[in-house]
């Protein structure tokens, strides 16, 4: 590792920033601790040890499914060229983004008892299929909508980055399709895995709303579930925080992993058009691929929209709070995509320019505090929080909001910009010493120019994530603060479930186009800066 | 970026800076759930109304939910800038009032219409409505009329339920179920296991389930229906009642001690209880109202069935049982 270029200042910033949101974490839940006053209520109620192996169970299915699928299907479009194929890895990257309650409902109109498969096969056969949507193997189809096809995207972006010389030598060996894959696309792909995989687990660990819309009853049920009646119901801050602290420390276990896997180089370049292509057989097989997927992943999220444009956008598009909601999403959505970025790169670079396996754990964790720390209890946190510092929690609530959001996005970010950084500290990294390029001119002549279409998918995935979800300030009270996904949700508990598919089809319209758009306008700018 | 960054922080503080209040007149802070202060919802009606006669500013601050507003109280504890909370309900009173914040409202409420005379002395009543299962009467030709007849279905007739740990429909059902069975709520909820599609964490989950088909009967209000006849001019939605008779929600409100407006908020609890106040509640809310309106309720309300009895638990009985009831209920349906 002697070839990386001297970057003192890149480790200690990010070693500073990885130190004040390991604080903040702490902060949020010392200050629900020190509220809590008197014992635990009770010994908790619930058998932990059940729910955290149920949960694992689960978390880990999800995973790996959501691997296979997104390894599958990132070989497929890396391969085939098709009419609409940038609007179709779109759709893909947009189902991570869109709120988990979209997605379920619109497995449930294309799978439930009253969907459209069942529908077709009464009319067709007379005979309907049930109804698979729900119990366990629901809450795994709809986690692999969510986050197999997302798993695909970030895969995907690294299979088109692969170099073309490498391309060309392995053409020039006749590889079959199979060596192929394993001797120039896993390779890839590889450095990506752990740190995908730790996010889908994290994800899948703590997802609430979907377990329980589709788990079919208190049977299938996460950790977070607990925790929220504790802080909710209960009002036993003590215990809320000691069920918190399980659920860090299971999910602890996954990052540590997931951080300490030594990274396999990963090598980069810019896409082209693909000259090589493989036999048939292999790519009947892609096709075979894409169509499933197409069909299970873009037909769940097509009932949104002809849901929505079904149920009529003029009504909602004619108030002002859709205007007001719209303009704060947007407001807070670019706010936070940039901070996301900004604390990406500053975590990424400094990771990329270590080979110490420590520093590089010890800065690879934070990026996913958040996600193992559960919504409620950080909400509770900010709350006690910012009360404690003496703000008035009215205007404090949009910094929170675009705060809270940025560290939510950030591990995607990482796992978007860290692999291609990573590849180019160790291929670059004698070039730039014997340059003598200075950190600055490093970024600016090398890194830049071949991360452009990464920085574009990490500031679509920021942007799309923080357009919307509020649950951080759940406590706040601000009415007159609200953005479309709060919109939807509040349209939704109030009977009108036509202005909230209306609703949702918009917000998936915007999500898409921001995926179609962003990662080839940053590859433009890149390229413009080259 | 930086340029950009800042105009949309500015913006952000903008939008935030708006609503300006008035400072020569008294602001009375009422804590209330988001629903409720929506522009669809009861607030912006009653901030009207009641503003037109107080000489005062009415802010309502919306948190997420009814007990996510207690919940902010109580971590405020004597420095809340709450003067009242509006949007509590009798499931969770009994625990409000056991904090020791919430003062005696004083109201004479001896002429409020409801199932049963009020006698409450914190709290005042702003609407109601049953708990019970809507079913859809093109689907669904007869309706269980009990939850004995809703077991004896066949396993195919589902229903969705809310989680009562996270929904107050949820949790009402618990005290429907046991106010109607006492100790044989475990064999009612064993036996409604077969028929529950799932246990959703809200409740417009389970009535987007009822709505899309996927639930023949969802766990809703007896005024569900209501909504449909009046906003979509649909009369196919209905709700079941049971022979066992239902458990009620009633929503309250209650002043708190620490307020500095103590006249003021409790003119406002007269004014929510008054006639004026009530006719705002019933096509925005989705509920009943607590006073007889006549006339002015909507007819959608005034024909709807209502159940033949009501059922009853006590506060203290709900705050000392409820954790073992729900767990109860998990045990028998896990």
């Amino acid at each position: 590792m002697t070839t990386l270029p001297q970057r003192p200042l890149r480790i200690a910033a990010a070693a500073l920033l990885a130190l004040s949101i390991a604080g903040l974490i702490a902060v949020v839940l010392y200050s629900i601790f020190a509220t809590a006053t008197g014992a635990a209520s009770s010994a908790s109620r619930l058998d932990i040890a059940h729910l955290v192996r149920m949960t694992t169970i689960q978390a880990s299915l999800t995973t790996i499914l959501s691997l296979l699928v997104g390894i599958a299907l990132a070989w497929s479009l890396n391969r085939l060229r098709f009419p609409g194929r940038d609007l179709v890895v779109g759709l893909f990257s947009s189902a991570i983004v869109t709120p988990g309650m979209v997605v379920a409902f619109g497995l449930l109109t294309i799978w439930g008892r009253n969907g459209w498969i069942n529908q077709a096969a009464d009319v067709l056969t007379g005979h309907t299929i049930g109804n698979p949507a729900f119990g366990l193997s629901g809450i795994l189809f709809a986690h692999v909508i969510l986050d197999g096809a997302f798993a695909a995207r970030i895969l995907l972006a690294r299979l088109d980055a692969i170099p073309q010389p490498r391309l060309k030598t392995g053409q020039s060996l006749a590889l079959s399709a199979r060596q192929r894959f394993a001797i120039i696309d896993w390779p890839a792909m590889a450095g990506t895995i752990p740190g995908l995989a730790a996010i889908i687990f994290l994800l899948a660990f703590t997802s609430f709303p979907i377990v329980l819309l589709l788990g079919g009853g208190p049977a299938n049920q996460t950790l977070e579930v607990a925790i929220y009646a504790a802080v909710r119901q209960d009002f036993d801050l003590q215990g809320a925080v000691m069920l918190a602290l399980t659920q860090i420390g299971v999910c602890s276990v996954v990052i540590l992993g997931a951080s300490a896997l030594a990274p396999v180089p990963t090598s980069l370049g810019a896409s082209i058009a693909p000259s090589w292509r493989d036999p048939f057989a292999a790519r009947a097989l892609q096709t075979v691929v894409l169509i499933l997927c197409t069909l299970g992943f873009v037909l769940p999220l097509l009932t949104v929209l002809i849901g929505g444009f079904g149920a009529g956008i003029p009504p909602v598009v004619a108030t002002a709070s859709f205007w007001h909601a719209t303009a704060a999403s947007l407001v807070i959505g670019c706010v936070s995509a940039l901070l996301t970025l900004a604390l990406a790169l500053i975590l990424t670079l400094g990771r990329s320019a270590t080979g110490n396996g420590a520093a590089r754990t010890a800065l690879g964790i934070p990026s996913y505090a958040y996600l193992a720390v559960p919504a409620v209890v950080l909400s509770l946190g900010f709350f006690l929080t910012v009360r404690n510092l003496g703000v008035a929690p009215a205007i404090a609530a949009p910094y929170v909001v675009i705060l809270g959001n940025a560290m939510l996005s950030l591990p995607f970010a990482v796992a978007t910009l860290g692999p291609p950084l990573d590849a180019i500290a160790r291929s670059r990294g004698k070039l730039i010493r014997s340059l003598g390029l200075s950190g600055w001119r490093q970024f600016a002549l090398v890194e830049y120019p071949l991360l452009g279409r990464d920085i574009g998918v990490a500031l679509a995935l920021a942007f799309c994530f923080s357009l919307g979800d509020l649950g951080v300030i759940a406590l706040f009270g601000t009415q007159d603060f609200q953005t479309l996904p709060l919109l939807m949700f509040r349209a939704l508990g109030a009977y009108r479930g036509n202005d909230a598919a209306a609703i949702a089809a918009i917000l998936l319209v915007g999500t898409i186009l921001a995926f179609v758009a962003l990662p080839k306008l940053f590859e433009r700018l890149a390229h413009v800066a080259r | 970026m930086v340029k950009f960054t800042r105009l949309a922080l500015a913006v952000l503080t903008g939008l935030l800076a708006a609503p300006a209040i008035a400072q020569e007149a008294p602001v009375l802070t009422i804590y209330t759930y988001d629903g409720f202060a929506a522009e669809w919802g009861p607030g912006p009606g009653l901030k009207a109304g009641f503003e037109a006669t107080c000489g005062c500013t009415v802010n309502w601050v919306a948190a997420d939910s009814s007990i996510g507003t207690l919940r902010r109280v109580q971590l405020e504890g004597d420095t809340t800038p709450a003067d009242l909370i509006v949007g509590l309900d009798t499931s969770i009173a009994g625990e409000a009032r056991a904090t020791g914040l919430f003062a005696d409202h004083g109201l004479d409420l001896s002429g409020l219409a409801l199932p049963d005379a009020w006698t409450d002395k914190q709290f005042v009543p702003f609407d109601y409505a049953h708990f019970a299962f809507v079913y859809d009467s093109d689907t669904v030709k007869t309706p269980p009329k009990s939850f004995e007849e809703l077991i004896a279905l066949p396993d195919s007739f589902k229903i969705a339920i809310q989680d009562p740990r996270s929904a107050t429909p949820g949790l009402g059902l618990v005290l429907w179920v046991k106010a109607a069975y006492g100790d044989r709520a475990a064999e009612i909820w064993k036996g409604l296991k077969p028929h529950i599609l799932t246990v959703t964490r809200e409740w417009s989950e389970s009535y987007d389930l009822f709505l899309k088909g996927e639930a023949d009967m969802a766990l809703s209000y007896t005024t569900s229906p209501a909504y449909h006849i009046v906003s979509e001019h649909d009369d196919t939605i209905h709700a079941a009642l049971f022979d066992e008779g239902h458990y009620a929600q009633i929503e309250v409100a209650g002043v708190l001690k620490s307020s500095k407006h103590q006249e003021l908020a409790k003119q406002f609890l007269a004014y929510l209880s008054s006639t004026a106040g009530q006719k705002i509640i019933p096509d925005t809310n989705w509920m009943f109202p607590v006073v007889d309106l006549g006339a002015d309720l909507d007819p959608a309300f005034a024909s709807m069935p209502q159940p033949s009895k009501t059922l009853h638990l006590s506060d203290e009985e709900i705050a000392a049982h409820s954790k073992e009831w729900i767990d109860e209920m998990l045990k028998a349906i896990q």
